[in-house]
C-alpha cells in the first residue's frame, strides 16, 4: 500500500487554426510555437526518462482539434518551414552577438533547440507526433486522455443536449480513430462542469473527468475526503479534484514558480526590442512586431532593468523548485494522511503549453520532478491507475463549476462575447433539424451535412471568447466564430433551397479537414 | 434606496446616507469591477495561462472576411426566449420577438410592452428525470419578479435573487395597463443559478471531513454567504466588464 498518490495531468490543447489560403498565417504559429518549445520537448523528456529508466506516469489530454492539426500533413509542412526560418533567425542572431559573453550562449541555445526540434519532428518521428505520444501510451507511462471536440465550455451549452453530445461523442471517436482505444478520461475544457454531464460522459463510456476544488467542495453532499480522493457522481463517473495547493505553486502569475527572478522573462523578446529593418525579413509579411521566441532576459523583478537570463541558474532552480513542490505534496499528503481511510491523492492538472511555451523552464522542472519523485513517499499515478486500486468512492454531484476567473461561467460569458451564444446555439438547434430531415444521406448531400457538422462544432470553440474578453486578437477571434456559423448558414440555406456550390464546398472541406469521420446523424435529437 | 444602501453594505462600501440613486449604483458596480479584478489576480490564473498561448498576435492584417452573402443574422425571427446560467448570481438571458408577433402588438392599442417574468422554482434539486417530471401546479407558488424592456431589446443580464435554485425567465406582453392581462410570448429553458455555500450542513460533518475540507482550501475559495435578497435584479448586457480592461 502506498502512502499518498501525485497525479500529475496535462491538457495539451490548441484551436483549429489552420488556413492554408494564406502563404503564412499568423495565428499558425500558436501551434508551432507549442510544438516548438512544449510538445517536442516534452517527448525528450519522456525519452530522457526513459533511458534512465525513471518510472515517471502522465495523465495527458491531447485535444481533438490539436490532434487534428498535428495529423495535418499540409500542417506538417508549413511548420518545417517555420523551422527554416527559426533557424534562418537563429543563425543571424548568432552573427548579432557573436562575441557576447552574456548573449551568444542564448542565441546558440535558441538555434540548437530549432535544431534538436527540426531532428526531432523530421527524423525521430517522421513529422509524426501524435505517434510519438502513442509510443509511450502503449508503453503505459502516460495514459491519453480525450477532450471536447473543439474545446466547447460545456456547462453553457447545458439546456442543448446535442450541442453537448456532438462535442463528446466526435472527441471520443477521432481518439479511438487516432490511439485505436477508448479513452478512459475525458478532460472537460476549463475543467467546465455541470450537474448532468456526467451522465453525458458516462454514456459514452468515460470513466473519470477532473473538476475544480470548489466545484468539488460545493458537490452535494459535500465530499467527505476533501479533494483527496475521487467522487463518483450518480452517473458513476469518477470525478478527481484539482488539488489547491499545487495549483497555486505552480499556477500563480505572482507567486508561483514562474515568477522568480532568474526564470526566463516571457514578454521581453527581440521581436519587439530589436529594429524593425533587422527582423523585417524574419516576421510575417504585414511587418508587425510580433514574438520570435528569441528572448535574452531573465525575470528579474518589477523592473525594465532586467538581467540577462542565466539558463544554468534557471534549470538549478528548476530542480529546487520540483524539490520544494514534492517536499509540500508530501507535508500536505502527510497531514491528510493521518484523517483518511485510505492514502491521499493529489491531482494536479495543467496546462500543458505553461511547461516550455510559457514557463521555459517548466520541461526542466516536471523531469526533475519525475526524477525525484522515485526517491520520495510519493507515487506518481496516472487517474485510471488510481481507480484500478480505488474503485468506489463516495457518491457526490459537483456544482456548476470552471477554472476560470470567480470559478463559473464569467470568463466565456461576458458582455464581450455573449453575442457567440445566439448564433452557435441556432446553429445546434438547425442541425439537428437537418439530421431529422435528412437522416439517410450518402454521396454529395452526405458530404454537405458532415461540413455542416463541423461548421457547427467550431463555433462553439471557447478559445474565442476567452481572447474576446480578454481583448487579445479579438477580431481574428471574432472572425473564428461568425465564419463557421456563416459557412453552417449558407449550407443550410443550399440544402434548403436543394442547391449546392460544389466548388464551395470542396474548398471547404480541404480547409476546415479535421474529423475525418464526422457522422452528422449524432445530432439527430436524442430520444 | 434602502435596498440600494442594503446591497452597498453588502458589497463591504460605508456610504453616508442622503446619496443620489444614481451615485450609490456607479459605487456599488465600481466595487464589483474592483471584486472582480482582485479575483482575476487571485484565482483566473489558469486562465490567464491560456491567453499566453495566444499572447501578442493579431489578424488584423489578413483580409478574414467570409465574403458576401455570409454575415451572420442579426436575429432568427422568431418568438423566443433562452437563458444561460454565468454564476451564482447572474444569468444572461436572450430573446426575440418574430416579426409577425411584433406587428401583432403593435397593431394592439391596449398592448402595454415587453416585460420579463422571473420566476423561482425551486431548489436546485432534485436534478436530471427527476427534475423533468415536476409537476407544473407546485410551481404556482413560488415567487416571481418583473423586468419590463423595450421593443429593441434583446438580452439582459438578470440578477438572481438567490444562488441554489432553479429559474425560468418568460418573456411576456402585457395588455391594457399595468393592471392588464398578460400573454406569455416565450419561456425559456430551466435555469440553476449555482450554489455558493457548502451543500452539507458543518454539524453534520465529521471532524475528519472538516479538517479535510480546511486542508483541502475550502477557507481559500471565497464561498459567498447566502444573501436574503438582492435588489440590484438587472442590470444591462456588458455591466462591468473586465473585458474591456487592458490587461
Amino acid at each position: 500500500m502506498e502512502s499518498a498518490y501525485l497525479a500529475l495531468v496535462l491538457n495539451a490543447h490548441m484551436p483549429f487554426v489552420k488556413r492554408p489560403e494564406f502563404p503564412r498565417f499568423l495565428e499558425e504559429r500558436w501551434l508551432f510555437e507549442a510544438i516548438s518549445e512544449t510538445y517536442l520537448p516534452l517527448l525528450r523528456v519522456f525519452r530522457s526518462l526513459e533511458a534512465d529508466s525513471v518510472p515517471f506516469r502522465l495523465s495527458l489530454s491531447i485535444s481533438p482539434t490539436l490532434a487534428a492539426m498535428l495529423g495535418d500533413k499540409a500542417m506538417g509542412d508549413r511548420y518545417v518551414a517555420y523551422l527554416d526560418a527559426q533557424l534562418a533567425l537563429g543563425e543571424a542572431e548568432l552573427s548579432r552577438v557573436g562575441g557576447d559573453p552574456a548573449f551568444e550562449p542564448l542565441a546558440r541555445m535558441y538555434r540548437d533547440l530549432y535544431r534538436a526540434d527540426k531532428d526531432d519532428f523530421q527524423d525521430l518521428y517522421g513529422r509524426d507526433i501524435l505517434g510519438a505520444f502513442d509510443y509511450f501510451y502503449k508503453k503505459g507511462r502516460i495514459e491519453l486522455m480525450t477532450s471536447c471536440a473543439t474545446h466547447a465550455f460545456l456547462p453553457i451549452f447545458r439546456d442543448c443536449r446535442e450541442a453537448v453530445t456532438s462535442q463528446i461523442e466526435t472527441a471520443i471517436i477521432s481518439h479511438r480513430k487516432i490511439f485505436g482505444k477508448q479513452p478512459l478520461g475525458f478532460w472537460l475544457p476549463n475543467l467546465g462542469w455541470y450537474p448532468g454531464v456526467g451522465e453525458v460522459l458516462r454514456s459514452y463510456n468515460a470513466q473519470y473527468t477532473i473538476v475544480t476544488t470548489k466545484g468539488a467542495l460545493l458537490g452535494e453532499p459535500t465530499p467527505a475526503r476533501g479533494s483527496f480522493a475521487p467522487v463518483e457522481c450518480p452517473s458513476g463517473l469518477s470525478v478527481f479534484v484539482r488539488d489547491l495547493g499545487a495549483t497555486q505553486a505552480v499556477w500563480s502569475e505572482s507567486s508561483g514558480y514562474p515568477a522568480d527572478p532568474v526564470y526566463r522573462d516571457f514578454y521581453r523578446d527581440i521581436g519587439f526590442d530589436l529594429p524593425i529593418d533587422y527582423l523585417r525579413s524574419h516576421l510575417e509579411d504585414s511587418g508587425s512586431r510580433i514574438f520570435t521566441g528569441f528572448k535574452y532576459w531573465a525575470v528579474t523583478g518589477r523592473t525594465e532593468l532586467k538581467r540577462p537570463y542565466d539558463p544554468a541558474a534557471a534549470a538549478a532552480k528548476a530542480v529546487e523548485h520540483a524539490a520544494r513542490f514534492l517536499a509540500e505534496r508530501t507535508a500536505s499528503a502527510e497531514s491528510s494522511a493521518a484523517l483518511l481511510d485510505r492514502p491521499p491523492i493529489m491531482v494536479c492538472p495543467f496546462d500543458a503549453e505553461l511547461f516550455g511555451h510559457w514557463w521555459f523552464e517548466g520541461l526542466a522542472f516536471l523531469e526533475a520532478l519525475f526524477r525525484r519523485a522515485a526517491l520520495c513517499p510519493l507515487r506518481l499515478v496516472s487517474l485510471g491507475e488510481y481507480l484500478k486500486d480505488y474503485p468506489v468512492n463516495q457518491v457526490s454531484q459537483p456544482e456548476y463549476s470552471s477554472w476560470g476567473d470567480g470559478g463559473f461561467g464569467e470568463v466565456w460569458l461576458d458582455g464581450s462575447n455573449d453575442w457567440i451564444y445566439r448564433h452557435a446555439s441556432k446553429a445546434v438547434e438547425r442541425m439537428s433539424e437537418l439530421a431529422e430531415r435528412f437522416p439517410d444521406e450518402s454521396g454529395l448531400r452526405e458530404r454537405i451535412l458532415n461540413q455542416a457538422s463541423r461548421e457547427v462544432l467550431l463555433s462553439m470553440c471557447s478559445d474565442w471568447a476567452l481572447l474576446m474578453r480578454a481583448g487579445k486578437s479579438s477580431a481574428f477571434a471574432r472572425r473564428q466564430v461568425e465564419e463557421p456559423i456563416a459557412n453552417f448558414g449558407r449550407i443550410y440555406d443550399m440544402l434548403c433551397s436543394n442547391t449546392v456550390s460544389t466548388e464551395w464546398l470542396t474548398r471547404l472541406e480541404k480547409r476546415d479537414n479535421l474529423f475525418p469521420s464526422i457522422n452528422y446523424r449524432m445530432f439527430r435529437r436524442k430520444r | 434606496m434602502d435596498e440600494l444602501y442594503s446591497l452597498a453594505d453588502r458589497t463591504g462600501l460605508d456610504l453616508p446616507p442622503g446619496l443620489e440613486r444614481l451615485f450609490v449604483i456607479e459605487e456599488i458596480l465600481d466595487t464589483l469591477e474592483e471584486d472582480s479584478e482582485d479575483r482575476r489576480e487571485s484565482r483566473g490564473d489558469a486562465v490567464h495561462v491560456d491567453e499566453k498561448k495566444y499572447f501578442g498576435l493579431s489578424a488584423g492584417d489578413y483580409d478574414l472576411d467570409p465574403g458576401p452573402g455570409e454575415v451572420l443574422a442579426k436575429r432568427y425571427n422568431e418568438t423566443m426566449i433562452r437563458a444561460i446560467a454565468r454564476d451564482p448570481s447572474w444569468a444572461f438571458a436572450y430573446w426575440d420577438v418574430s416579426d409577425a408577433d411584433l406587428e401583432s402588438m403593435r397593431g394592439d392599442e391596449s398592448s402595454a410592452g415587453l416585460f420579463l417574468r422571473v420566476a423561482e422554482l425551486g431548489s436546485a434539486e432534485p436534478r436530471g428525470s427527476a427534475a423533468e417530471s415536476r409537476n407544473p401546479a407546485d410551481e404556482a407558488h413560488k415567487d416571481f419578479f418583473d423586468i419590463p424592456v423595450a421593443d429593441l431589446d434583446s438580452q439582459w443580464y438578470i440578477n438572481l435573487p438567490r444562488s441554489g435554485v432553479r429559474f425560468r425567465i418568460d418573456l411576456c406582453a402585457r395588455r391594457g395597463g399595468p393592471a392588464g392581462k398578460i400573454k406569455v410570448l416565450a419561456r425559456s429553458n430551466e435555469v440553476e443559478s449555482p450554489r455558493q455555500g457548502i451543500a452539507s450542513p458543518p454539524e453534520s460533518l465529521s471532524a475528519e471531513a472538516r479538517e479535510l475540507l480546511a486542508l483541502s482550501g475550502v477557507e481559500d475559495l471565497s464561498f459567498y454567504p447566502e444573501g436574503d435578497s438582492n435588489p440590484l435584479r438587472l442590470l444591462p448586457s456588458g455591466f462591468a466588464r473586465p473585458s474591456n480592461r487592458a490587461d
